[in-house]
């Protein structure tokens, strides 16, 4: 007969089957219909092949670092003219020969390709607000929400900060400065010039 | 000139002294703290704490005021004089030079001298308030505790509810098994054999025969169907991570720009997933010896992937471009990975089948405003149809935009 004690151990059950049922599909991706196209046999980037079929590469790691000594020749870009374009290369080789420790020859060598407009600056901002705004605060005054657990997020309109020109706030993009990391990786060279452009809107804040 | 800068210094220096044996000055420590916080908090802390230049906490200690504004003045200067204390210190940190700050007056950076003993000489007071923090912070953690305990109750409330509803259905049950009925004939025919009589009449019935079984074929068949359905579906999927990254925090709490990690959301075919590189934008200093950032660091060291899990991922059959929905399209991320912001494990949430990418080309307008690649093609939508330029309309459905 069902007693209290038959319910109870019931319901346990329902509960333990439900609790497991829902842990496993968390982690289970389901049956996938021809799984060799959702795990590609071919080489594709941000993933590893397991097994034989890459051997090349430790870990079985589809991407390599580019070759020592190499510079990579990007699309420097034509919608804005010949003259741009060419600059914004020049500026690139220039900064790529440019020892990370060596402010000065930033400071002396590099300056903005990029004219300074309405379109260039807008860009600038939302290139600033992507990759700069968490620490260094919306006007650039070091109140950023990840400056308050960073420390030493400079302002940029104080006394040291608020005349420093083109190629040294590049520099400090490029390779990092003080406690800053390099950012160099993430923000392609003309983004960085339209940032730089902006921080200078910011300086005068 | 010379006679009102010499009455200004002589009131100044007057002011001083006035000042100088009162208790230190809040207008002093108002002002040192916009000149430290504008000026020197990016590279030192009023703590010991050392950040790119010395912890500044106890600066008069070790220093006079005399050397201080002479150092300030201009580094350099005192470096080359041969100071002992200055070379010491520039060659502890990495021969770094600090900036001058020639403008400064010796009042001003009196100021700021008061503002970093202000800082620092009120643990009294810091210990006063520490408690109170304390405070308020645990019983925000009982206040949640009491609630979880508040649910927990009603719960098990509930739960002896339905024991109750339960048994008493039992009872009755078993009261009725136990009575046995008395038939028109008198005879005793027991409950079961009745129950059992009953059964089988019903089971006689022809339509009810024909039911039964569409009953039973259309659950299997919507069975079938769902299971089919979900072939090759991972919505929900949310897999464990190697390191236990928590999007809410980085991207909830201190609100990190998707793009920042993401390098490639814009100008790629893949978001891409960052390099260790980018943590350690952070990382070098915040949260060094938590477990999970160790991971990182342990990776690095021995050059070795972090096996990070993919969540969302589209057979090869499809091409999918983040950019051309991004950048193009301007889409916002959470259009179709959801509330990452809110996720502790990011989980796919849209069902990304065929069907989904097919019903957004079809209802979503191009936005051909201000560029002239759209011109003709707009102009030659707009001339036999009343409705906007959609994607399907330029080729959103062909099979091959997708499929090749």
């Amino acid at each position: 007969m069902l007693n209290q004690k038959n319910i109870s151990l019931l319901m346990t059950g329902v509960l333990v089957s439900a609790m497991t049922a829902c842990s496993d599909k968390h982690n289970d991706t389901g049956t996938e219909f021809a799984p060799n196209m959702y795990h590609s046999v071919a080489y594709e980037p941000m993933s590893q092949s397991k097994g034989d079929t890459n051997t090349i590469n430790p870990y079985g790691m589809n991407m390599r670092e580019p070759v020592k000594g190499t510079v990579p020749r990007r699309d420097y870009g034509k919608q804005d003219g010949d003259s741009v374009a060419t600059k914004l290369r020049e500026m690139d080789l220039i900064s790529r020969n440019i020892n990370k420790d060596d402010m000065a020859a930033s400071e002396s060598l590099l300056s903005n390709p990029f004219p300074n407009n309405a379109k260039n600056l807008e860009r600038g901002k939302e290139q600033y607000e992507r990759f700069c705004q968490h620490c260094h605060g919306e006007a650039g005054k070091g109140d950023g929400l990840v400056a308050k657990k960073y420390a030493g997020v400079p302002v940029y309109s104080s006394d040291a900060l608020k005349d420093v020109n083109d190629g040294h706030i590049y520099h400090t993009i490029t390779h990092g400065k003080g406690r800053m990391w390099a950012h160099g990786a993430q923000i392609t060279p003309a983004d960085r010039w339209k940032i730089v452009m902006y921080v200078h809107e910011l300086q005068k804040q | 000139m010379i006679i009102m800068k010499r009455l200004k210094n002589i009131i100044l220096s007057a002011l001083f002294t006035a000042f100088a044996f009162t208790s230190v000055n809040a207008q002093d420590v108002a002002e040192g703290e916009q000149i430290f916080k504008n000026n020197c908090g990016a590279c030192h802390n009023t703590s010991d704490e050392a950040l790119v230049g010395p912890g500044l906490k106890g600066i008069q200690q070790r220093r006079s005021v005399d050397w201080i504004v002479k150092w300030v003045h201009n580094p350099q200067a005192v470096i080359a004089s041969g100071d002992k204390y200055a070379v010491e210190l520039y060659n502890k940190y990495n021969k770094a030079q600090m900036t001058a700050y020639p403008n400064y007056t010796e009042g001003q950076i009196k100021s700021v001298l008061a503002y970093i003993d202000a800082q620092a000489a009120p643990p009294a007071a810091a210990a006063g308030a520490a408690p109170v923090a304390g405070g308020s912070a645990a019983p925000a953690g009982e206040t949640n505790g009491g609630m979880m305990q508040y649910i927990l109750l009603g719960l098990l409330g509930v739960m002896v509810l339905v024991l109750v509803a339960l048994l008493s259905i039992v009872t009755s049950l078993s009261k009725l098994a136990n009575s046995d009925a008395v038939t028109e004939s008198g005879e005793k025919v027991s409950f079961l054999t009745k129950l059992a009589d009953s059964g089988k009449k019903i089971a006689g019935n022809g339509a009810f025969k024909t039911g039964a079984a569409l009953l039973v074929t259309l659950l299997i068949g919507k069975a079938t169907i769902d299971a089919a359905y979900g072939i090759g579906m991972h919505q929900g999927y949310a897999p464990k991570q190697p390191i236990a990254f928590s999007h809410k925090l980085h991207a909830g709490e201190y609100q990190i720009n998707c793009n920042y990690c993401h390098t490639g959301v814009y100008r790629g075919k893949g978001a891409n997933v960052p390099s260790a590189n980018i943590c350690m934008n952070c990382h070098n200093v915040i949260k060094r010896e938590s477990p999970e950032i160790q991971k990182v660091y342990k990776a690095i060291e021995k050059d070795e992937p972090i096996e990070w899990v993919r969540v969302h991922n589209l057979p090869d059959l499809a091409y999918f471009n983040h950019a051309q929905h991004t950048n193009v399209g301007g889409l916002e991320c959470k259009s179709c990975h959801g509330e990452i912001e809110k996720m502790e494990v990011v989980e796919q949430r849209s069902s990304l089948t065929m069907g989904w990418c097919i019903d957004c080309h079809r209802k979503t307008n191009v936005n051909s405003e201000g560029n002239a690649y759209y011109d003709k093609l707009v102009e030659v939508h707009n001339k036999d149809n009343r409705e906007p330029l959609k994607v399907q309309n330029i080729g959103g459905l062909e099979c091959s935009k997708c499929h090749y």
